[in-house]
């Protein structure tokens, strides 16, 4: 008898990465098909869980693929209202307003807040951005609230 | 974490103190059922009749804030009773002698007038854990979430040292870490006294690294932390980048944290949704999230772990590593030039003495728990097996102080907050999951139920609470989860914003609010009324 198990999982791609909730870190296969997430399995193997997966982790993914998800950068016209533009223009903007603040206030008068939710590839960036950048420590992440 | 999770299943002792773990960590509380299973004895001190205390063997129901009192009784107990491990104290510490003069009358008598823990049980639990071969603390912020949050640490540390329950399996003190890349983040150096690796800032040697490295003067001075920022923002602070967090939810004190958010002069948030900081700023940028980006996340016990890419995020949406990088080459800051993840991680590494012996290649199998000092060097998944790396750990002299705001005649009644199984912070992402909506729709304050009749509430009937800060509207749930003068609610729903209440007071070293302990007043709200405010 054929196994069943092949058929169900015909054209989905696993690919091995971590849970994204809290602090304990379980592997977990993010299970695609078509560039969307269908599932997600607990890793027998993960060195955190060992097979074991909590209600967010194996349940709470729809997020990602939610209508609400910003798709376009925004920014904010003289309406008062934030409005989709292009990267180019929406980064220059951003930067404008550092470097004015930077020139208008002096450098301390930056601050960055780096996410415990990101890679530590995007926390060491946003802190170097703000050491880099300014000269100064004037960087923190959510790990005080 | 001192220990690995996998020694989660191998104390004799277990001690459990301001950790709803079966909620928030659920899958490393499997391995403490695991322990309690094979017989492992398990303490449980929380104010909360919360799951983890039903399953234990002594339950200390402690009045909020009052964690230093019972530490103290408890450090108390192990000296009069002889339970000091003294080959670990003479062999690994200093200043036991103070420490013995300082407790000798802080008796479990004294800390049951403050934690209203019957001072038989504090004794029991002290006998307990000096007694254990091998005990295991696990914490998490219902001990550092206080204005004495470093002293009820630095009181942990104390039993620790006195027992020498530390650097073997199965042991330690272990904090539980509340976001998946929270210890990443502070490893990388998002933190204002420190560059990645934990290298001060205020060593000339370490800044003299760092000037050759990013190709500028760097400072001395330590920064502001995130509280203070907020504090000066419109004055000191003109401009700031957020990556990833609402902080209007998430933070406490909300109405002072949006009006000093409202008062910057530029605003740039990266974000996976509109969040309610999103919604204040003057720039969002749409980031990639979770399933969506290759990088790194640094768990609870030190494990560095590979996150990978598996669907393309939506629309123009980019990587938070390649939007930083973007922004600061419009903004001429040299050192940017990165064309992938593997290259930033490759640089954090070689800059952090504790990543040193990794790259993104060798960091692929997950093995790693940091420290690893050098290239050949296997990581650490026990601290301390050797000795501390400081030298000797120091017994600190720590006293007993009330919270920042105490219950009074206008708030009568202790509440604390937390999270909740289903969902998870501030709900931006748990709230847009229709299995999870299903399991837990809307937020609930938790009241005994003897209150519940005695403050003329109704179980489902909806109150006012309120603090010296404000007002939010929530629905009753009688429970006796919560003890008689106490309720609990979590900050995970924005239609009940509760930290509009929080804020009373911080932790005078690491400014980490009081979030767990706010006096409020709590009222019916009659039908009348309802319809007003509708």
């Amino acid at each position: 008898m054929q196994n069943p198990i092949p058929l169900m999982e015909a054209g989905i791609t696993k690919t091995r990465s971590v849970c994204g909730y809290c602090g304990v870190g379980c592997a977990v296969d993010v299970m695609t098909r078509d560039n969307r997430i269908v599932g997600i399995q607990p890793a027998m193997d993960g060195p955190a869980n060992e097979g074991a997966l909590c209600v967010k982790g194996q349940f709470a993914y729809d997020f990602v693929h939610h209508p609400d998800r910003l798709t376009r950068p925004l920014v904010r016209r003289d309406d008062g209202k934030l409005h989709p533009t292009t990267w180019d223009e929406a980064l220059q903007i951003a930067a404008d307003g550092f470097l004015r603040a930077a020139a208008e206030h002096g450098e301390a008068s930056v601050y960055g807040i780096a996410s415990g939710r990101t890679p530590s590839e995007a926390d060491y960036l946003m802190q170097k951005w703000v050491r880099a950048g300014f000269g100064t420590h004037n960087i923190d992440n959510c790990s005080r609230a | 974490m001192s220990n690995p999770l996998k020694d989660m299943e191998k104390p004799d002792v277990i001690f459990c103190i301001g950790t709803n773990m079966t909620e928030c960590h659920p899958v490393a509380a499997t391995r403490l059922k695991k322990a309690v299973a094979n017989g492992a004895t398990l303490i449980v001190a929380d104010p909360r009749r919360i799951r983890l205390a039903e399953m234990a063997h002594l339950y200390l129901p402690l009045r909020v804030g009052s964690d230093t009192a019972l530490l103290l009784a408890m450090a108390h107990v192990i000296a009069r009773d002889g339970l000091i491990d003294q080959e670990f104290v003479a062999a690994r510490t200093e200043g036991i002698d103070r420490l013995l003069e300082h407790i000798r009358d802080f008796t479990p008598e004294w800390a049951e007038t403050i934690t209203g823990v019957p001072a038989a049980d504090i004794e029991t639990a002290a006998r307990l854990y000096g007694r254990a071969d091998r005990g295991a603390i696990y914490y998490t912020l219902g001990v550092t979430e206080h204005i004495c949050g470093v002293d009820n640490v630095q009181s942990l540390c104390n039993l620790v040292l006195m027992t020498g329950n530390i650097g073997r399996e199965g042991t330690g003190i272990n904090p539980m870490r509340g976001q998946n890349n929270v210890q990443g983040a502070g490893d990388s150096g998002a933190i204002p006294n420190n560059y990645v690796g934990f290298q001060s800032v205020s060593d000339p040697a370490n800044q003299a690294k760092f000037t050759a490295l990013y190709g500028r003067e760097m400072s001395l001075e330590k920064g502001p932390t995130k509280v203070t920022a907020l504090d000066r923002c419109g004055e000191q602070i003109r401009a700031m980048l957020i990556d990833g967090e609402n902080t209007l939810v998430s933070d406490p004190d909300r109405i002072h944290g949006e009006h000093a958010l409202r008062s910057l002069d530029h605003l740039v948030v990266m974000d996976i949704f509109l969040s309610e900081t999103a919604e204040l700023a003057h720039v969002v940028l749409p980031a990639a999230g979770w399933a969506e980006v290759d990088g790194h996340y640094t768990n609870t016990e030190r494990r560095i772990q590979r996150v990978r890419k598996a669907v393309e995020p939506p629309g123009e949406a980019m990587p938070d590593w390649w939007i930083i990088t973007q922004l600061a080459q419009k903004m001429g800051i040299p050192g940017f030039d990165y064309e992938s993840p593997k290259a930033v991680f490759n640089e954090l590494c070689s800059a952090s003495p504790i990543y040193a012996g990794i790259d993104w290649d060798l960091a692929e199998s997950g093995q790693y728990q940091w420290p690893i000092p050098y290239k050949g060097h296997p990581g650490t998944p026990r601290l301390h097996e050797d000795g501390f790396i400081n030298g000797r750990g120091k017994f600190m002299l720590i006293g007993y102080r009330d919270p920042a705001e105490v219950v009074s005649a206008d708030f009568p009644v202790w509440l604390t907050t937390g999270r909740r199984l289903e969902s998870y912070h501030t709900n931006t992402q748990t709230g847009r999951a229709e299995g999870i909506d299903y399991l837990l729709p809307r937020e609930t304050l938790e009241v005994h139920p003897a209150d519940v009749d005695a403050w003329g509430l109704a179980n489902g009937g909806l109150a006012r609470l309120s603090s010296r800060r404000g007002s939010v509207e929530v629905v009753v749930e009688a429970t006796e989860r919560s003890p008689r003068g106490t309720v609990f609610c979590s900050f995970a729903f924005n239609d009940v914003p509760v930290n509009i209440l929080t804020g009373s007071g911080y932790d005078p070293i690491t400014q980490t609010a009081e979030l767990k302990v706010c006096p409020v007043r709590v009222e019916a709200l009659i039908e009348e009324e309802i319809g007003l405010v509708a």
